[in-house]
């Protein structure tokens, strides 16, 4: 009985599977279609902009391909083993057989694959770290729960900003990452891998931008209640503009834009009041606990990522961040009047060199 | 010990009525009903208490689950705040981790590695029993945390400085560090007893190499969980004391490391994955030969390949560290190691296929769900290897794609074997047969609900999205994938109960089962359905890998108590100790009954862990002393004690009890604890090494605070009382027990001393533990040096007190032997640590 119940079963499953055989290709073509459409994405690996992505992408395809190989062939060969035969073998044969099998599939596949997978592999690992002639170096450091980006060789002194990192076109730059608080993560996922932000140690990495573009980052180790809200928006600019910005944002043009209109001197001391202890503006303040805000009114997002920055969006920032940001470390403005917080708004916007 | 004197208990054992044995043997080894039902030691029934508890922790991990999908199913959603839902995901991966992976597959082993060796126990029965409350009492402590939104937030594997106090003030990373501590004791109690049985228990006759595959397996496994659990047990009491006290072992401004905390939690954290494992190819390897109809084929290769995964594991824990920033040439070992483990693996895929290709295989529902492992587990294997390449790791690590191929391989890896096994072992369990109708549903709902959720998140990975978090913007091309994962989650869910009602429902409606349903060829199918507390009225010998299948009437003449040891009048629970290779018959061990010392000693320990984690620290040292108390009263009733053998009366012509010879299982038992214990130790000198030679701030003073002298004073005083106790132990060898027991206390006395030697050492130091992690990890190994001294001279004197009792002497010379093997471990660590300590820091300099 339970003999001819397994025969049964099993014949259904070849049945199944032969009518069903033209549907799964359909399936799987529309499956694959509706991949490869996906590919893109801010933060998609599968759409490189940078040489060290490009090869990670191309390994990963091969490999894809590779496994899905393994994969059928493995399922296949289980599948068939059910099938029932009539076949009678010496013992020895049995033995020979299955050494082949276990060699074969136990030893060889592996090794293979994996022989060819380093020797594929480990070069393009060299591509990402940092040798040969210096490059651009950006620091990189993490916050609960935002980016510190700081550009020591910028001519003319440091240049610092925040959640806004600018990088040069077609050269290598070696970002310095580490952590101030807790471990965080650096990953542009277009560019290439991703390294810890650690506390204690700076870690090293270099990528490269092919095009101008806008990428998608954000923090990739989890760093408590703000992780899923630390992004840093990536832009990279040809070496001329990149130079330019990082001049329009020398010291003394910060100062002087954020002090450059007098009527504007009431709104400066409730900053001082209110904001000095941990923002810094150039010329105004010097906190160093939150983000520099120097140039803040020309950064893509605030807060990190949560919003996109347009008129008006400091102020709902500064009286809703709470609740845009769930336990950041900002102190709730509920004690200040919406006048001031629209006046801080609307002053800090202007902060745009 | 010959087998012809046991042939002779045979005869004369088969002169007895069957049934009459039947009840003799039920009366001394059955359960106790009503309260008396806490003491129970027996195997059979803490094997299935680990069982079910793990099922209950395994339905609230599964809940936690189908939270964070809820969350997940669509951007922007708020269904759970951030800190809520870091709570409910750091909960999942350690619920299912340590308290249902674990937990239940060391509740299979303990249930199923006796029955399968023809043993009638565990070799420490009072063991099990221990581990049973510490796991039941930790996995309660931990998962009330949940219920008072309190739990651990820092992500299953607590990186520090998250978890630590300053970026994690509340109680949460407390209840993890004390509640998995506290569990640990589980899995090492659980880890040494099975080691043990399996080497030493086997029935008579089963040669190493005639053994089921299975044990083979389970072994591998215990004597991983020994050690590789101690590196984390060692984590987390740093953790805890930096927490707690404030000793900065993984704070950068006191001179340590956060990536210390990495090294150790991985250095268990990646065996743990093939501790995990192991056991549940062990299921395969079992089920496909049966199913199969046909022995397994290359049983070396799979054993070879056992041995292979056992060693490699515990080189490849950097692979999961690939970004902290490891130098280039240690990658590239790690990344290649790591790659290795893929031949141990492919080398049992395709044993298990040769064997179907080779046998005639039956579709049977155990076997759907051993399909399933294998289509998840390859595609799992396959994302391995591409994660062991270093720059694709970099790309991919800590993105879905990680959580996509870890949940392929823990969920396919050993879930759906577990559930194979279930299916298969359900007759044993409960004497009926599984439904195949309501089986094969569930098997469709899980394998395609899991697919659906987890094949697609490899993708979700590879466009960007990073793990733990709780909310999405939209456009980022993650919505819909995110979608279909939820929804096939719940879709696996619906299976996965299916599955459970399937098997609460074939209790009461499945067909009953006959003798060996599936015509297995391994000795638990001898036992009767279920199976009684003492699994055999009579102990084979089995000379064969098959004896099922080489002597079918083998389960009916063990029952007419046809084999040796079917002998009840002593009143002794009794089975065989033998060789650890070849399965010769060496002595007769006399397993204690039931008792309440382990269930008081674990709720002892329960209230030191509640007590340091409200941190009452006066209550939390009572109750350690008083678990203390209950352990050594526990270790009193052995031997010659009127509650455990005194009489030694054996049938004439067999073996002496073990307690009446100087190799028993305790020794061995002792000697499997002192290589967990050493791999504690050695995962202490790595990271007083490390702290030495990485973390950024280490500062070392010029002159070593430790006086050498007083060290070198202490160390003389415990190699002297090692070296009496050698000598004691050869006169015992030599039956005389002349001196015995004031040697005894000379030895005791010689251990008094070296603590008072290296306690005034410590005094001497100076140390300002919560400064600097130097004197912090200097604290630390004295303390541990003290712990050990203390307990040598605790056990000895004790032995000396036993010595006046008459239950230790020339007759009974088993015990100091067992004590011996902790002197000559605090001889080798003593002297090690005085090296690393203080003589090291005096040779290189700071």
């Amino acid at each position: 009985m339970r003999e001819r119940n397994s025969y049964t079963i099993l014949s259904n499953i070849q049945r199944v599977s032969s009518r069903r055989v033209n549907l799964i290709a359909l399936i799987a073509v529309i499956v694959i279609a509706g991949f490869t459409a996906g590919c893109s994405g801010d933060k998609s690996i599968l759409d490189p902009a940078g040489q060290a992505a490009r090869d990670v992408t191309l390994i990963w395809w091969i490999m894809l391909s590779f496994s899905a190989v393994v994969l059928i062939v493995v399922t296949v060969l289980w599948l068939y083993a059910f099938k029932p035969r009539e076949v009678t073998r010496t013992a020895a044969q049995e033995r020979g057989i299955a050494r082949r099998w276990i060699i074969g599939g136990g030893i060889v596949l592996p090794v293979a694959s994996i022989t060819a997978l380093l020797a594929f592999g480990v070069p393009a690992g060299q591509r990402m770290l940092p040798l040969g002639e210096p490059a651009e170096v950006i620091e990189v450091i993490g916050h609960q729960w935002w980016f510190e980006v700081r550009y020591p060789n910028a001519e003319g002194g440091e240049v610092v900003t925040a959640n806004h990192l600018v990088m040069p076109v077609g050269e290598p730059v070696d970002f310095n990452v580490s952590g101030a608080d807790v471990i965080h993560g650096f990953w542009i996922p277009r560019l290439g891998g991703k390294i810890d932000m650690i506390p204690g140690r700076v870690n090293r990495i270099r990528l490269e931008a092919d095009i101008p573009a806008v990428f998608g980052a954000q923090c990739a180790e989890l760093c408590g209640v703000g992780h899923a809200h630390m992004h840093l928006h990536v832009e990279s600019l040809p070496r001329e503009e990149y130079d330019a910005w990082l001049g329009a944002r020398q010291d003394e043009q910060l100062s002087a834009l954020a002090t450059a209109d007098a009527d504007q001197e009431e709104v400066r001391d409730a900053f001082r009041t209110h904001c000095a202890s941990c923002h810094q503006v150039a010329g105004v303040s010097s906190g160093n606990i939150g983000p520099d805000l120097s140039d803040i009114g020309s950064r893509a997002t605030l807060g990190a990522g949560v919003m996109v920055m347009e008129e008006g969006a400091v102020s709902q920032w500064l009286k809703h961040h709470q609740t845009l940001k769930p336990g950041n470390r900002m102190p709730s403005h509920g004690d200040m009047d919406t006048d001031t917080l629209d006046a801080l708004g609307a002053w800090l916007e202007t902060l745009s060199p | 010990m010959s087998t012809d004197s046991t042939n002779t208990v045979n005869q004369a054992a088969a002169k007895q009525d069957p049934q009459q044995l039947h009840d003799d043997l039920h009366e001394i080894w059955g359960n106790p009903k009503g309260l008396k039902a806490l003491t129970i030691v027996n195997h059979t029934t803490l094997g299935l208490r680990f069982m079910v508890t793990g099922m209950v922790f395994f339905l609230i991990g599964g809940i936690l689950a189908m939270l964070v999908r809820t969350q997940l199913a669509m951007p922007d959603q708020d269904f759970m705040s951030p800190d809520i839902y870091n709570q409910v995901t750091t909960m999942h991966g350690t619920v299912m981790m340590f308290l249902f992976a674990i937990p239940m597959l060391e509740g299979l082993a303990i249930y199923m590695i006796p029955k399968m060796i023809g043993a009638r126990d565990l070799v420490c029965p009072r063991l099990t029993s221990l581990g049973y409350w510490c796991y039941l009492f930790g996995g309660i402590i931990l998962t009330s945390s949940l219920i008072l939104e309190m739990a651990p937030s820092s992500g299953w594997f607590m990186y520090t400085p998250l978890s630590s106090s300053e970026f994690s003030p509340d109680l949460g990373s407390d209840f993890w560090l004390l509640g998995i501590t506290f569990v640990e004791i589980s899995a090492l109690s659980a880890g040494v007893e099975i080691v043990v049985s399996i080497l030493r228990t086997r029935t008579q006759g089963m040669a190493l190499h005639k053994m089921p595959l299975f044990a083979w397996y389970i072994l591998a496994m215990a004597l991983m969980i020994v050690v590789g659990f101690p590196p984390l047990i060692l984590g987390s009491i740093l953790l805890e004391l930096e927490r707690a006290v404030g000793m900065p072992f993984f704070e950068v401004a006191g001179g340590g490391d956060p990536i210390l905390w990495q090294h150790l939690f991985w250095l268990f954290g990646h065996p743990e994955v093939y501790i995990i494992f192991l056991p549940a190819a062990g299921i395969i390897s079992t089920l496909i030969p049966v199913f199969a109809g046909r022995p397994i084929v290359g049983y070396g290769w799979v054993v070879f390949a056992i041995i292979v995964t056992g060693f490699i594991s515990f080189g490849l824990w950097v692979h999961h560290m690939f970004t902290v920033g490891i130098p280039q040439l240690a990658q590239a070992f790690f990344s290649a190691a790591s790659m290795l483990v893929a031949v141990p693996t492919a080398i049992q895929v395709f044993v298990w296929l040769a064997t179907l290709w080779l046998g005639k295989p039956k579709m049977k529902l155990p076997m759907l769900w051993v399909m399933g492992f294998l289509i998840i587990f390859v595609c799992g294997g396959l994302t391995g290897v591409m994660l062991a390449l270093v720059p694709f790791n970099w790309q991919v690590h800590d993105t879905h794609f990680v959580v996509a191929h870890m949940h392929y391989v823990l969920v396919g890896g050993m879930f759906f074997p577990l559930i194979a096994g279930l299916y298969y072992w359900l007759p044993l369990f409960s004497g009926r047969m599984p439904s195949e109708n309501l089986g094969r549903w569930g098997f469709w709902l899980t394998f395609l609900g899991f697919n659906g959720t987890f094949l697609i998140m490899h993708w979700t990975g590879l466009l960007g999205m990073p793990r733990r978090i709780y909310t999405y913007d939209t456009g980022m091309g993650w919505d819909i994938y995110n979608l279909l994962s939820s929804v096939s989650s719940f879709v696996m869910s619906a299976g996965i109960a299916m599955v459970l009602l399937d098997i609460a429902l074939h209790f009461r409606f499945g067909k009953p089962a006959k003798q060996n349903p599936w015509n297995a060829d391994t000795l638990e199918w001898a036992n009767s359905m279920p199976p009684s507390a003492y699994n055999f009225v009579s102990l084979p010998k089995v000379e064969t890998r098959h004896p099922l299948w080489d002597d079918p009437n083998l389960p009916y003449t063990m029952a007419e108590g046809k084999h040796s040891l079917a002998v009840a009048s002593h009143g002794r629970r009794e089975m065989w100790g033998t060789d650890p290779i070849t399965g010769k018959v060496r002595e007769i061990i006399h397993l204690p009954g039931n008792s309440w010392w382990p269930l008081f000693a674990a709720l002892a320990l329960a209230v030191v862990c509640i007590s340091l984690l409200v941190r009452v620290y006066a209550l939390a040292g009572i109750f350690v002393l008083i678990a203390g108390v209950f352990l050594l009263r526990w270790s009193w009733e052995n031997g010659t004690h009127p509650k455990a053998a005194p009489e030694a009366a054996v049938t004439p012509g067999d073996p002496p009890l073990h307690s009446r010879t100087m190799d028993g299982p305790g020794v061995w038992a002792m000697a499997i604890f002192l290589i967990a214990n050493g791999s504690f130790f050695l995962s202490y000198l790595f990271g007083w090494f490390y702290l030495w030679t990485v973390s950024p701030e280490w500062r070392m003073p010029d002159i070593s605070p430790l006086s050498l002298s007083l060290l070198v004073a202490a160390g003389l005083a415990v190699s002297a009382g090692c070296g009496v106790m050698e000598k004691l132990i050869r006169g015992l060898r030599h039956k005389s027990d002349v001196g015995l027991g004031a040697g005894l206390y000379l030895v005791g006395g010689l251990g008094a001393v070296q603590v008072v030697f290296t306690g005034w050492a410590l005094y001497g130091a100076n140390l300002s533990p919560t400064e600097t992690s130097h004197d912090a990890v200097m604290l630390f190994g004295l303390i541990y040096a003290l712990f050990h001294g203390g307990l040598a001279v605790i056990l000895t004197v004790l032995q000396g007190l036993r010595v006046g009792y008459g239950y230790v002497g020339a007759y009974a010379p088993f015990e100091p032997v067992v004590v011996a093997q902790l002197w000559r471990y605090n001889v080798v660590t003593f002297w090690v640590l005085v090296g690393a300590l203080a003589v090291l820091p005096r040779v290189i300099g700071s």
